[in-house]
């Protein structure tokens, strides 16, 4: 438990060194959605702007009144609306993809790395984090379809008795067994992302090999501390919604932005610190300084972990 | 004890009240019980055409039904009558079955029967069929399609008889059936091992206008049957907890381990009955202004926690009926909680109705149980005894349904959260039926064949949504009391028999005294849309023309300039409110007869809004978008909305990279 403690408060300790990485992503993800969200905001007023029936989701939310609005021929075809904001998730995503590196790298630093530096590790590690992604994806994608596949048969199992509770948690025990299994996954690729940037290993599948090495010798200790900080996010979420319907009133669209932006903003934060407790791990894992591997990555000291 | 023994010298009184015996087709003396046991009413409520006496044993591992049915029909048609056509609904459930066929094409409730499966088989076959003093039949039955050319189907059997029945006279059927039920579908059969036994026994067709009427099961018509008096024996294994129609009379374990329970019921038109060994029951009682009524509510194990909900909803709903519309005269009412994931839920027999629920549905939820206990519960008065014709009329069953429903549920649980109030979203029983309605507005008019729509969803958008919205709006017209007043009559003077369409709504216009036939034509009978919309508005200075014109509020005089549009094809006189920026307000009235209408006023104020159906009377204009303009933007709806989208699709790509990045 000691062990978890430090390597959360370790990995806790480099995330707030470096907020400025959250920060950078947030206002990323946070203009990507904008973009996104541009036809339906151009729409949204066309429709609202001189209407007093528009009243009714101002003050309130009435659902008939909003699903009225979505059907209105005006509104255009909803995948018109719907689908900007899937493209800028994907260009979010492919963000991460591209910038990831130089974070884990930055985190590594116990200085503020140079911004040249910075791209140069983005760009020299995109094709390896593309493979990464691959590797991930197939195996991930296996486990997940084998335990959705499993988890289905039981909750139909379970619906075949009267117990109508039965197949809800079976449901619910077998979503969080899948999720702890996709975390121990998404642990061993950001421990093979980890040993890719600061090794600058070229060769991803060894970087693969020693995150699953890593992961199965330290399983426990890696896992309470995903878990732990998972945990805390679904807190932020749960308190971020909570404080959205109790404290702000509904014609607020300022005091809705600022919670809603404030939660999101800790959510990325969340998983950023999970980043950087990996980091936080590998650095501490390893005897001899990173530096001496990182063949073209300039000298950085270790960082402190305790 | 006392009880029983009360019970059973009501039910020889009840009988020996009104000797009914009369003319036979054979020299057998038959009759309609003339018994009352089952209502809190000295005579009988409705002229009895049907007896049916049944004697049902069900084999709860096989899901059959071996049964026999003793049917007495009183020939009140005023002519004699040679041919008698049945229902044999659970033959429906067979691949070529009309009722297949129609739902593979619609979909209808979910069911799109991609592939055929074999759980999915029901069957209605006759072993006998004996007509009284007439001789056995079996053989000469045949199956008819009144309504396509599927010589497949077998939802509908004739027999014709060697001698007629003469007016007045009486025929008794014996028959003798066997029951194959689906896993549930159409609100009938098994699930796991509870069972719903709706439409399950030969009934035979009404009489109306001149013809027969008996319909083949479509995929979304529902039934039509005469009133009569019901006694039903059902055999059951002994673990199971069973309930019916009417009244229970008796309940006798047999050494076979199996148990018979009796039910009688009288001036109703179907029996249903269910079974399962995990019901639990809570027993209540609402005082009605006709007597009590016994509460019987079977529910779910995992439900019990919301039986004081559901016995609020449901005596709540009877109170109100009861007040606005009519007594409730029977003593007894069961609300069924079927087996979950079930498609027995939301359904209607007389006495008898099923609910819904889940074990985590929240306060503050109203569309799932309580709307259908409410909405399963007034079909007792519009389809149970105001029995319309639900085939060729669903609108006067569902869609007066749907507009009480408004009524009730807005009066249990406020107007605009009746439908829901959860977590800082509301919607009301019209923001439900308008969401049903508006998408589908011009497909198909109210009054129309209920097979005959062009699919489900325009079935359901038109006879439920659009209906309720339509008297809704009508009460607007002629006033809330009026239409209260209007409905109650109609209730008490249709109340068993079935009313045509011209019934309810003549009596609509009677009460009111008004004609409403331009309205009735169009909403009823027509397919046209109501859709008012501002077309334009427009406040230029008077001195438009004077170089360096400073506007000065209160001071610079402007003509102002209002333009309506009727963009639809409905007619109908609506109200327009113009507001001007000094807080004048000119209220216009407009009878819509032209397709646009200008309004013009010279004042010292520019218009600041511009509103159609001011007081929001009209509730199926397709966009009330489009019913305002606001001379000044508000852009917080679209910025709140926009907010929420944005927020939304964060989430989405955080989540999305969170798991592959």
């Amino acid at each position: 438990m000691s062990e978890n403690t430090s390597l959360v408060s370790a990995g806790a300790g480099i995330a707030n060194r470096n907020r400025r990485y959250v920060v950078w992503f947030y206002l990323l993800n946070l203009a990507f959605a904008h973009f996104g969200a541009t036809t339906f905001n151009d729409n949204a007023h066309a429709i609202l702007d001189h209407s007093l029936h528009a009243d009714k989701l101002l003050h309130g939310f009435n659902l008939g009144v909003f699903i009225e609005f979505l059907g209105r021929p005006e509104f255009g075809a909803s995948p018109a609306a719907t689908h900007p904001a899937m493209i800028f998730a994907v260009v979010f995503f492919l963000a991460n993809l591209l910038f990831m590196p130089g974070v884990l790298l930055g985190y590594a630093s116990d200085h503020r790395l140079p911004r040249d530096e910075f791209y140069r590790v983005c760009g020299r590690n995109v094709w390896r984090f593309v493979r990464l992604f691959l590797f991930f994806i197939v195996i991930a994608g296996i486990v997940a379809g084998i335990l959705f596949g499993a988890l289905n048969a039981l909750v139909a199992a379970a619906d075949k008795t009267s117990n109508e509770r039965l197949p809800f948690f079976i449901q619910l025990l077998g979503t969080l067994i899948i999720f702890l299994v996709l975390t121990v996954i998404r642990i061993w690729f950001d421990l093979a992302q980890t040993e890719v940037v600061l090794r600058d290993q070229p060769a991803v599948r060894k970087s693969v090999a020693a995150g699953f090495r890593s992961t199965r010798r330290n399983l426990g200790r890696l896992l309470g501390s995903y878990v732990v900080i998972a945990i805390a996010a679904l807190a932020v979420l749960v308190a971020g919604v909570w404080l959205w319907e109790a404290i702000v009133p509904p014609s607020s669209v300022l005091g809705a932005f600022i919670i809603g932006e404030a939660t999101l903003l800790l959510l990325l934060a969340m998983r950023f610190w999970q980043r950087a407790t990996a980091v936080a791990f590998y650095v501490s894992e390893r005897a001899e300084p990173i530096i001496e591997e990182a063949r073209s990555v300039p000298a950085f000291p270790a960082p402190a972990v305790p | 004890m006392l009880v029983r023994l009360r019970f059973t010298l009501c039910l020889i009184a009840g009988s020996m009240a009104v000797p009914a015996f009369g003319q036979t087709g054979s020299d057998i003396e038959m009759t309609i019980p003339a018994t009352t046991s089952a209502i809190n009413s000295a005579t009988p409520l409705s002229q009895r055409v049907v007896a049916y006496d049944m004697d049902a044993k069900y084999d709860a591992k096989a899901h059959t039904l071996e049964a026999s049915e003793t049917l007495t029909y009183h020939n009140l048609t005023g002519q004699a009558l040679d041919t008698f056509p049945f229902h044999l609904y659970l033959n429906a459930f067979q691949p070529t079955s009309t009722w297949v066929r129609e739902g593979k094409r619609e979909e209808t409730r979910g069911q799109n029967f991609e592939k055929w499966d074999k759980k999915s088989y029901g069957a209605e076959e006759i072993r006998s069929f004996e007509v009284v003093g007439q001789g056995d039949f079996t053989s000469r039955l045949e199956f008819i399609h009144p309504d396509d050319d599927n010589k497949d189907d077998r939802s509908v059997v004739q027999v014709r008889l060697l001698k007629p029945i003469p007016p007045d006279g009486y025929v008794q059927f014996k028959i003798k059936f066997h029951d194959q039920f689906p896993e549930t579908l159409e609100r009938t059969g098994w699930n796991r091992d509870f069972v719903l036994g709706g439409q399950w026994f030969p009934k035979v067709g009404v009489w109306w206008h001149g013809a027969w009427n008996c319909h083949q099961f479509h995929a979304y018509t529902e039934f039509f049957a005469d009133f009569g008096v019901f006694d039903v024996k059902l055999t059951v294994p002994q673990n199971e907890v069973v309930g019916g129609g009417g009244i229970e009379v008796s309940s006798t374990n047999n050494p076979d381990g199996t148990k018979t329970v009796a039910y009688h019921a009288e001036d109703i038109h179907d029996f249903a009955w269910t079974a399962s060994p995990h019901y639990l029951i809570y027993n209540d009682t609402f005082q009605g202004s006709m007597g009590p009524v016994k509460l019987r509510i079977m529910l779910q194990p995992a439900h019990w926690s919301q039986v004081q909900r559901e016995a609020r909803v449901l005596k709540e709903s009877m109170d109100r009926f009861d007040r606005w519309y009519g007594p409730y005269p029977y003593k007894s009412l069961t609300l069924v909680d079927p087996d979950p994931g079930s498609q027995a839920f939301g359904m209607e027999y007389p006495t008898f109705i099923t609910g819904g629920t889940t074990w985590w549905e929240p306060e503050g939820e109203y569309f799932g149980s309580a709307e259908t206990i409410e909405h399963e519960f007034g079909h007792q008065y519009w389809y149970g005894m105001v029995a319309t014709n639900e085939f060729e009329d669903a609108w006067m069953d569902e869609g007066i349904n749907q507009y009480t429903q408004i009524k009730v549920m807005s009066s249990i649980f406020g107007a605009s959260t009746s439908n829901l109030n959860l977590w800082g979203v509301t919607a009301g029983q019209t923001d439900e039926d308008r969401f049903f309605y508006v998408r589908l507005a011009d497909l198909d008019p109210i009054a129309k064949n209920g097979w005959q729509y062009v699919d489900s969803n325009t079935y359901g958008g038109i006879t439920y949504g659009k209906t309720a919205l339509v008297l809704r709006t009508l009460e607007n017209l002629i006033g809330e009391d009026t239409m209260r007043q209007a409905m109650h009559t109609y209730f008490l003077r249709y109340r068993f028999t079935h009313p045509t369409k011209e019934d309810f709504l003549k009596t609509i216009e009677e009460v009111s005294g008004k004609d409403l036939r331009w309205y009735f034509n169009q909403a009823v009978y027509g397919t046209q849309v109501l859709d008012y919309g501002v077309l334009r508005i427009d406040s230029t200075p008077l001195d438009w023309y004077k170089e360096n014109l400073k506007e000065k509020k209160g001071e610079t005089e402007y003509i102002c300039n209002v333009w309506i549009q009727r963009k639809g094809e409905f007619v109908m006189p609506v109200d327009v409110e113009i507001k001007f920026d000094n807080g004048d307000k000119v209220r216009e009235h407009w009878d819509g007869q032209e397709r646009w209408v200008r309004y013009a006023y010279q004042k010292k104020a520019k218009i600041e809004s511009v509103e159609i159906d001011p007081d929001h009377k009209i509730f199926f204009d397709r966009n009330n978008f489009n019913n305002s303009r606001t001379e000044e933007a508000n852009g917080a709806p679209a910025r709140k909305l926009t907010n929420y989208w944005t927020c939304i699709s964060q989430f989405f790509a955080q989540f999305l990279t969170w798991w592959l990045v």
